[in-house]
């Protein structure tokens, strides 16, 4: 009971804090108000995720009473997938036909805590604005415009909660000023409760549970006979890795670049016989791809980028002869 | 200055000067008045009886009265528009261009044709970018076509 009222009492203090903070003046501190109140606040909500004609309605559980972040995130509509996250590593459910696939990723930067903890990488490519208020869910949100210095990434519109500082929609914008991809809070609050019972899967005990293997990483499959020069002003290589892929007789080279909001990634294959080459680019959603063929390799890339992204990065790639 | 619209109607004012009396009628709403009325009164002196004072109204009620037409214009094929087939050429002309770069790209890399990722979306490699890219909000979201696609 002690334990409860302490928690209670911290999570009043903790969004006193929060609310005494002024920082409506400055874009950046509610920016970064909103990338730690993701982190470290216990709430509860449901939101909407739209991307095109999907539309999803997601269930988050978080929680963080100083003993790390967990989440529990359920998508209520279609295939009940959900996922269980321990700080930054999540265990993936997903239904497939009589099967429930269990998959292990890394997770970063999911709704609500879309934002980095360190907002230097994002203002070298980014400039904040601050909005009006507008209210979302329920809450009072103050709007920020985040524009894209150049052409190389999309803009985004946050609501960022003017009491508790988390975002309570997010809005991914193209250089037409369209949509591209939504997220809103339909209802949030806060939990002042360290019961941890929600911490657990849906499971269907009719149903086999299976881990899906992924190939480990071998460090000495990678050959790289290949340079990237010249990537897009702001993006950085954040991860390498170099597997067998089932189905394909060469490793597959996979690389991510970010700048610290947008990511994309690099795949570099040789080609092999009997694998049809791709080419040309194509959309879906916010994600666009772009496929090429240099020196007999397969270059893909893939990015929730502008078209000019995804083509320069393949084109930055050469190969030493 | 109605002396002056008056000399510009009957083209006794210098080139100089009318541009200023042009723009003074048009931007004075008594001016303007004014230069509709003194052409008002010189139509009817030369006997026009198209120009009357409701001469806005009638055409109006004319257009209103006329018929339209819904049948499609068979008569008269587009053909007669060259500008049209011009761009139908241009179009053919760059489809045909960038075909050909197409095909050679293709000749110097396999020899198998590609395909064009356009007509067959790459979702293993769109699996393995939202399994290791750390912003991607739709990995849990993904569209019941490509989970499936990955069996």
């Amino acid at each position: 009971m002690k334990r409860v009222l302490l928690a209670c009492l911290l999570a009043c203090q903790l969004s006193f804090a929060f609310a005494g903070q002024d920082a409506v003046d400055d874009p950046w501190l509610v920016l970064q108000k909103a990338a730690r109140a993701a982190r470290e606040l216990s709430y509860k909500g449901v939101f909407v995720y739209q991307a095109g004609p999907n539309a999803k309605a997601v269930q988050i559980t978080h929680m963080n009473y100083g003993q790390g972040e967990y989440a529990h995130v359920v998508v209520l509509d279609g295939s009940p997938r959900e996922a269980l996250s321990q700080g930054s590593d999540v265990v993936i459910f997903s239904p497939r036909n009589e099967k429930v696939i269990i998959e292990k990723r890394h997770g970063k930067n999911l709704f609500p805590a879309l934002l980095p903890a360190n907002m230097d990488v994002i203002k070298l490519c980014y400039q904040a604005r601050i909005g009006g208020q507008e209210r979302i869910g329920g809450r009072d949100g103050q709007v920020v415009f985040l524009n894209p210095r150049d052409r190389y990434r999309y803009g985004y519109k946050f609501w960022a909660d003017r009491e508790y500082g988390l975002l309570l929609k997010s809005v991914t914008i193209n250089a037409r000023n369209e949509p591209m991809e939504q997220m809103a809070f339909n209802q949030l609050t806060l939990l002042n409760t360290q019961n941890m019972d929600w911490f657990h899967p849906d499971v269907d005990p009719d149903k086999d549970y299976i881990m899906e293997e992924t190939a480990p990483t071998d460090s000495t499959l990678a050959v790289d006979d290949w340079t990237v020069s010249q990537l897009p002003a702001g993006f950085r290589k954040i991860d390498q890795v170099t597997r067998m892929v089932p189905g394909k007789s060469a490793p597959v080279t996979h690389l991510v670049f970010s700048d610290g909001l947008a990511a994309v990634s690099l795949f570099i294959e040789p080609l092999s016989k009997g694998m049809r080459p791709k080419t040309g680019h194509t959309t879906m959603g916010a994600t666009n791809f772009y496929a090429a063929i240099v020196d007999g390799h397969q270059i893909m890339v893939v990015g929730e980028v502008p078209e000019t992204t995804v083509s320069q990065i393949a084109s930055a790639v050469s190969f030493k002869k | 200055m109605k002396d002056q619209i008056s000399a510009l109607m009957d083209d006794e004012l210098a080139l100089e000067s009318s541009e200023y009396v042009f723009t003074a009628a048009k931007a004075d709403g008594e001016l303007s008045e004014c230069w509709a009325t003194y052409h008002l009164i010189g139509d009817a002196m030369r006997g026009n009886p198209v120009f009357k004072l409701d001469f806005k109204q009638r055409l109006m009620q004319e257009l209103e009265s006329e018929p339209t037409v819904l049948a499609p214009r068979t008569k008269k094929p587009f053909i007669k528009t060259p500008a049209l087939w011009s761009i139908a050429a241009s179009v053919a002309a760059v489809l045909f261009v960038s075909w050909m770069v197409l095909q050679q790209q293709v000749e110097t890399g396999n020899d198998i044709a590609p395909v064009e990722i356009a007509q067959n979306l790459p979702s293993e490699y769109l699996l393995a970018h939202q399994a290791l890219a750390p912003t991607n909000s739709a990995y849990y979201i993904q569209p019941v076509g490509y989970s499936e696609s990955g069996n």
